[in-house]
């Protein structure tokens, strides 16, 4: 916990961010056709998502903790978690349904990566919805870990396999021929923009995280 | 642990249900329907038939589970558990799909594949159901609470059965292999996280 506290990595995070917004805007990018600008979109929503899988990733081991040894703190970690990552995953669609729209031409298409999205802020909100119904709060706990690790594992799960079946193809970059991240990561601008991008974002998302467990922390504290 | 055999009361109550639900879906198309169509409304009502048949699983049993907790350890309730709802459920399922083909057609093409699909995703689903309900009857809320923790996490099952169940309808099925073999996968994963974590449902 004390690294939690400590400002050094703050410091990292808002130095990172704003390179990532100004450089993202300012650095040459390569020109492909469609994509045009919108490519600089890699900087903003790829890491909304990479946020929220180390989030949820973070909430996932609370969760086990708690189920292992019942403390309160792991599950204000653990739900704190959710709900911080919740945030990213719905930055994420959004800033994808606006690079849809210019790209693709719609704001969302039935596309594996988009049903993988969608799947998974729905089995969140339902974890969300879940923790609201039940009052007492050890019990409130332990169901929602235990939901927590079914939905992460079937999400996870999701993510992997589906995209693997045979004829279903994705028009989303990466997938079916399409020039993907990797394809953009070779470019030596992109580079020097897109991995700080996603260590400044990873780190907000740890940040804001950390705040609202320590809100909780005092909202429960005082309740006591 | 197979006493929910005697309750005849619930296999006739699920065939009627059946047989309304499938003569209703039967009614609102008055042509023939197309494979796609056929494919997709077989899938929703196979969700709903599952829904309507796990419901009894756990709701108002409380006297009888505290009996029960005093008998056996919780992994191996849930592990009849499972059995017990698989069986029942392919029977179902397998009713259904007379029911449905009697009234609405029937475009499969390669029936043993289609079988094949239709066992895993229902054995699939009757278990990840069956979690639900433990998980939202100990929430203590209802039918909406269960439909809600249950259906984000149900698609990657109807998804990959729809999926094979659409290359059963056409004549050279190709390459379902590894549609098949994910199935099979997602039902090792949920039998697998029901073992592990249903003992944390169950001391209360």
């Amino acid at each position: 916990m004390k690294l939690l506290n400590a400002s050094w990595w703050k410091v990292l995070c808002v130095i990172f961010l704003m390179y990532t917004v100004i450089a993202g805007f300012l650095v040459e990018v390569p020109h492909l056709p469609i994509l045009h600008e919108t490519i600089r979109n890699l900087y903003f929503h790829v890491c909304m998502w990479f946020s929220m899988m180390f989030i949820f990733t973070v909430s996932l081991v609370y969760s086990i903790k708690y189920l292992m040894k019942p403390e309160e703190d792991s599950d204000i970690i653990a739900s704190e978690g959710v709900n911080t990552g919740i945030i990213f995953a719905l930055l994420g669609l959004i800033t994808g349904s606006l690079w849809a729209k210019y790209t693709w031409g719609a704001w969302w298409i039935n596309d594996p990566k988009l049903n993988g999205a969608a799947i998974t802020v729905l089995s969140y909100f339902a974890y969300v919805v879940l923790r609201s119904s039940i009052d007492d709060e050890q019990k409130k706990a332990r169901i929602s870990a235990v939901y927590n690790v079914f939905a992460y594992v079937m999400m996870l799960v999701f993510v992997m396999i589906y995209p693997r079946l045979s004829g279903v193809d994705s028009l989303h970059p990466g997938n079916g021929g399409n020039p993907g991240f990797n394809a953009y990561a070779l470019d030596y601008h992109m580079r020097i923009v897109f991995y700080p991008a996603v260590i400044g974002w990873v780190l907000l998302s740890a940040w804001i995280a950390s705040i609202n467990i320590r809100l909780e922390r005092i909202k429960r504290n005082n309740h006591n | 642990m197979r006493h929910e055999l005697r309750s005849r009361r619930s296999w006739l109550a699920i065939l009627l249900y059946i047989a309304s639900t499938v003569y209703i879906t039967y009614l609102a198309f008055q042509h023939d329907l197309d494979p796609v169509t056929w494919n997709a409304l077989f899938w929703i009502l196979i969700i709903f038939i599952s829904m309507f048949a796990a419901s009894g699983s756990f709701a108002g049993r409380e006297g009888e589970m505290l009996y029960i907790y005093t008998l056996v350890s919780p992994r191996k309730f849930i592990m009849a558990r499972l059995l017990y709802n698989g069986i029942f459920m392919l029977l179902v399922s397998i009713a259904a799909y007379i029911g449905y083909s009697f009234f609405a057609g029937n475009p499969v093409g390669n029936i043993v594949l289609f079988m094949a699909s239709m066992l895993l995703a229902v054995w699939g689903i009757s278990s990840l159901l069956t979690m639900a309900f433990a998980i939202s009857g100990k929430g203590g809320g209802g039918f909406t609470l269960m439909a809600v923790i249950s259906f984000p996490l149900l698609v990657p099952l109807l998804i990959t059965a729809q999926h094979v169940s659409s290359i059963s309808m056409q004549a050279g099925g190709d390459n379902y292999v590894g549609s098949l073999a994910a199935l099979f996968a997602l039902d090792a994963i949920i039998a697998a996280l029901c073992y592990l974590l249903f003992p944390y449902l169950w001391r209360d």
